[in-house]
């Protein structure tokens, strides 16, 4: 076995990171070559248990690769394993595993969550020793909230920008994949294999991918930075809210102006318009998962509908919670107020960004309000105060907005904080160059 | 609505399209019958495969919209059409909802009524359910899932049908407009019905019967229903809203299930695949490339000279109707009907052949026909000919010189032949002697064989009855 081999099992023993992992996988020539790629469990990796993080999808190994596997297999990469999430990506802390998977825990501090969905992706990419480069998925805010809780960089680019053939889907009008990493120039390597357009999803982009190595020394002098200062108030940690405006001096000693802007339709209604669209697809996503072509089965008995029921009682609580609110959501009777009304307040949402992009080429804002919280305060959230975490990133989730994590500093105790960017529909160069000078 | 007549019908078609793959992956839509073989992860529904919508579909789809003079939306958008049941792979159906892909047009049947036509839409097929030992019995089900993903045109007319020969009319001048329009093969293609049927006695209420296939079986299936509800009203039974099943074996109907509300399918817009921009410039170019249709067909025929009824016969047959569109501009128009008409449709019959399964092609017919008309060879040669043709490609002019097979127009030769015959069948000559018109017959008979048809038989039967 080899070194990483061996310090990957016994971080996984530690810290339960991974749902899969691989011993001796294979690395070719290419621009990742020895470089180890973890892989969120919800991408489908041929020949690979991908169960994304569910129970229901036990014993599943796809038949095909995910277009981005096919994509860092051709660049070399070694495909180290599946890290661990909430279940389908349903959760802010990775504490809604499958039934009698394990929770992921944070390699800064064991007694904290860290983040989610993502969470294992993140914690491993933190605690790596090696050339590590993890592969995320984002429908919220699932890239980011992990980062900053592990104090990586996550990146989330334009929906459509890098291709979802082979995701399997939460809400397939935000889903997206992206790199974490440690550094830039790894998401720029990363970010250069993976987007482009694929003829397999009819959602991926036409247009030309640039050469994102080049983005990272350009000069930020003169750029036009808003700031969410609602997003610095009440509710926010004030070592937060303070170490993410020194990352803003940090800019603006480099040449960047800085200007205050509110978003008042994204700030009311993002959070609910999101979990609207996000469960009432959700809730068609997961119909498939059914104990009759894959994963998990029950014994066949009854009538079909009985036998979906029994071998259906394996989602977790989280799951069967979104398929209820999300089927009431798209009833007929309700469809109107809720799903159809939700896909308006999305347009108005996707509108009110671009008008802040005609004045300022950027974003910032605390990714998420506090550090990585302990378990046990987790425990006494409700699925509202839950879901109340995503105030900061469902808004460029759901206009389908490039934005990115990046780390700081810590809180007294040591916790990472993150800082947030979005940047207009394609624009991932300019995070990319931002991100170099914090 | 206000309904006036004693029955009202109104169809749901669905038709499944000729294309070379299925509606949403490269699978093929025909071919190697071995159960669950035509399939991938996006036809299985594996977890991460996504759809990709095959453009062949819906240009086939906006043929038919256009040839029904339907209003065509401006943009493509499928919708995910939500239920549990074994067939569906994702366990819901990428189909087509608030926005359908055509609405308001309309089909006109044989007698010229226009039957209003609410919308057409894309669809996916379902997997098929194979019960081993009949659907009662059957302990278990197994799912093929070939068919799943296959392209559906699903036609929904308004209830202005009023009678079942009037749904059979409909389904007809419809598969004929589908086989025009190369869209669709009867001999491959699952064409399948659901009726809504409602009669005067019980103030419409309306039933629905479900699986019909075929236009054959929709008006004996019509029929059925008809026949059941006024019997019910007869005999004082309500007639409840009820979705009822169709059995083609068995000629008999069964209640699926009863409505108490409309199906919920928790419809929203399928999130995996873009809109797509219907744009009038690809629309002009599909109506350019579409050939004229049977009834525009027909009526050009009878314009030319033949009568309605063999212009709308011809017509019908999009092979025959192209193949008397360049004879009947060589021969004359009545001789090419007559033989497309009677004489091919006959000879294909016994063959058990299509026309396009043959080698006769215009050319042939032309010179046949050019020959016949010539007295050069008789209709009876000509009909050999045409059976040959079915398997073999000949030179027309060559083989009838080959084989030597130009009608005996020498009457002396004639005569001989005629003779000859009198000699060999002394019994008939008695017969007709003795007044039997009818025995002359035979001895005609013996004429054509000895000229190995190529005598014309009014003519012997004039130098036969100057002989005696």
């Amino acid at each position: 076995m080899t070194k990483r081999a061996d310090d990957l099992k016994k971080i996984n023993k530690e810290l339960h990171l991974f749902n899969a992992l691989d011993d001796a996988p294979k690395s070719t020539k290419g621009p990742l070559k020895d470089i180890a790629v973890s892989v969120k469990d919800c991408i489908c990796v041929r020949g690979m248990e991908s169960r994304a993080g569910s129970a229901i999808l036990e014993g599943y190994t796809p038949v095909f690769d995910a277009t981005v596997i096919e994509r860092i297999r051709k660049a070399g990469a070694a495909i180290i394993g599946k890290t661990a999430q909430d279940a389908f990506g349903f959760g802010s802390f990775s504490v809604n595993v499958g039934k009698d998977m394990q929770i992921p825990k944070n390699p800064v501090d064991k007694t904290r969550s860290c983040g989610g969905s993502s969470g294992g992706a993140a914690a491993i990419t933190k605690a790596a020793e090696f050339p590590h480069i993890a592969l995320a998925e984002s429908t919220g805010g699932s890239i980011v909230a992990p980062a900053s809780f592990c104090g990586v960089i996550g990146f989330c680019p334009t929906y459509g920008r890098v291709s979802r053939y082979g995701l399997m889907d939460y809400a397939n009008s935000l889903d997206k994949i992206g790199p974490m990493a440690k550094s830039m120039e790894e998401i720029a390597t990363m970010m250069q294999i993976i987007a482009g357009y694929d003829e397999k999803d009819s959602t991926s982009l036409q247009e030309p991918v640039p050469d994102y190595t080049k983005a990272l020394t350009r000069k930020i002098k003169g750029l036009k930075i808003g700031v969410l200062k609602n997003n610095f108030g009440e509710g926010v940690d004030i070592e937060v809210a303070e170490k993410v405006a020194d990352g803003i001096q940090k800019l603006q000693d480099q040449g960047a102006i800085v200007e205050d802007i509110t978003l008042p339709i994204t700030e009311k209604y993002g959070v609910a318009c999101y979990y609207l669209l996000a469960m009432a697809e959700a809730s068609t996503n997961l119909a498939k998962y059914s104990g009759l072509r894959y994963g998990k089965q029950e014994k066949i008995e009854g009538t079909f509908n009985e036998y979906f029921e029994s071998t259906r009682d394996t989602f977790n609580t989280e799951a069967k919670r979104r398929i209820i609110i999300g089927t009431f959501a798209r009833m007929a009777g309700f469809r109107d107020a809720y799903y159809l009304q939700a896909t308006k307040v999305r347009t108005k949402i996707i509108d009110e960004y671009k008008k802040a992009f005609k004045k300022v080429d950027i974003l910032i804002s605390p990714t998420m309000p506090f550090v990585a919280p302990k378990f046990s305060d987790i425990k006494k959230l409700s699925p509202l105060q839950h879901y109340q975490s995503d105030i900061m990133t469902v808004g460029p989730n759901l206009a389908g907005l490039p934005h990115m994590s990046i780390p700081v500093g810590e809180d007294k105790e040591g916790m990472p904080i993150g800082l947030l960017i979005i940047a207009d529909h394609l624009q991932e160069e300019t995070l990319m160059k931002v991100g170099t000078k914090l | 609505m206000k309904f006036t007549s004693d029955v009202v019908i109104g169809l749901e078609v669905h038709i499944e399209l000729k294309t070379e793959t299925k509606l949403f992956c490269g699978c093929s839509r025909t071919g190697s019958q071995e159960p669950n073989s035509r399939t991938c992860e996006i036809c299985l529904g594996h977890p991460g495969s996504k759809p990709v919508v095959n453009k062949k579909a819906i240009e086939f789809a906006l043929k038919l919209a256009l040839a029904t003079k339907s209003q065509i939306a401006d943009t493509l958008i499928f919708s995910r059409k939500s239920y549990f049941y074994p067939d569906l792979s994702k366990n819901y159906q990428i189909s087509q909802y608030e926005l359908p892909l055509a609405e308001k047009g309309h089909l006109t049947l044989s007698d010229g009524t226009n039957i209003n036509l609410t919308r057409i839409h894309l669809e996916e097929d379902p997997a098929s359910l194979i019960h081993p030992s009949g659907l009662a019995a059957s302990q278990y089900v197994l799912i093929d899932y070939n068919r799943s993903g296959n392209p559906l045109v699903e036609l929904v007319t308004e209830p202005e049908m009023t009678s079942p020969g009037e749904a059979r009319n409909f389904m007809k001048q419809l598969i004929t407009i589908l086989e025009y329009l190369e869209i669709f093969d009867s001999d491959e293609c699952i064409i399948k019905a659901d009726a809504n049927v409602s009669i005067k006695e019980s103030n419409y209420q309306r039933v629905e019967v479900k699986n019909i296939t075929g236009f054959k079986e929709i008006e004996r299936a019509l029929k059925y229903e008809v026949a059941r509800q006024q019997k019910a009203v007869k005999e004082d039974e309500k007639i409840q809203a009820e979705t009822r099943s169709w059995d083609a074996d068995s000629g008999t109907s069964t209640t699926l299930r009863l409505k108490e509300s409309e199906e919920e399918y928790g419809y929203i817009i399928d999130p995996d695949l873009v809109q797509i921009e219907l744009t009038e410039e690809w629309t002009k170019k599909i109506e350019q490339s579409m050939p004229e249709l049977a009834h525009e067909k027909s009526k050009k025929f009878s314009e030319q000279g033949i009568s309605e009824e063999m212009a709308s016969i011809i017509s019908k047959d999009k092979s025959l109707a192209e193949l008397y569109e360049a004879v009947s501009k060589k021969v004359d128009p009545d001789l090419a009907a007559k033989w497309i008409r009677r004489e091919l449709p006959r000879v294909l019959k016994f063959a058990k052949k299509k026309l396009d399964d043959t080698k006769i092609k215009d050319h042939h017919l032309i010179e046949l026909l050019t020959s016949i008309k010539a007295s050069k060879i008789t209709e009876t040669v000509g009909q050999k000919i045409l059976e040959t043709l079915v398997h073999t490609d000949l030179d027309i002019k060559k083989h009838i010189k080959d084989e030597k097979l130009e009608a005996v127009a020498d009457s002396s030769e004639l005569e001989t032949h005629c003779k000859a015959a009198i000699k060999e069948a002394p019994q008939a000559v008695e017969d007709y002697k003795a007044g039997n018109e009818k025995s002359l017959n035979f001895i005609v008979g013996l004429v054509m064989k000895a000229t190995r048809g190529q005598a014309s038989p009014p003519e012997v039967l004039e130098v036969l009855k100057k002989l005696l």
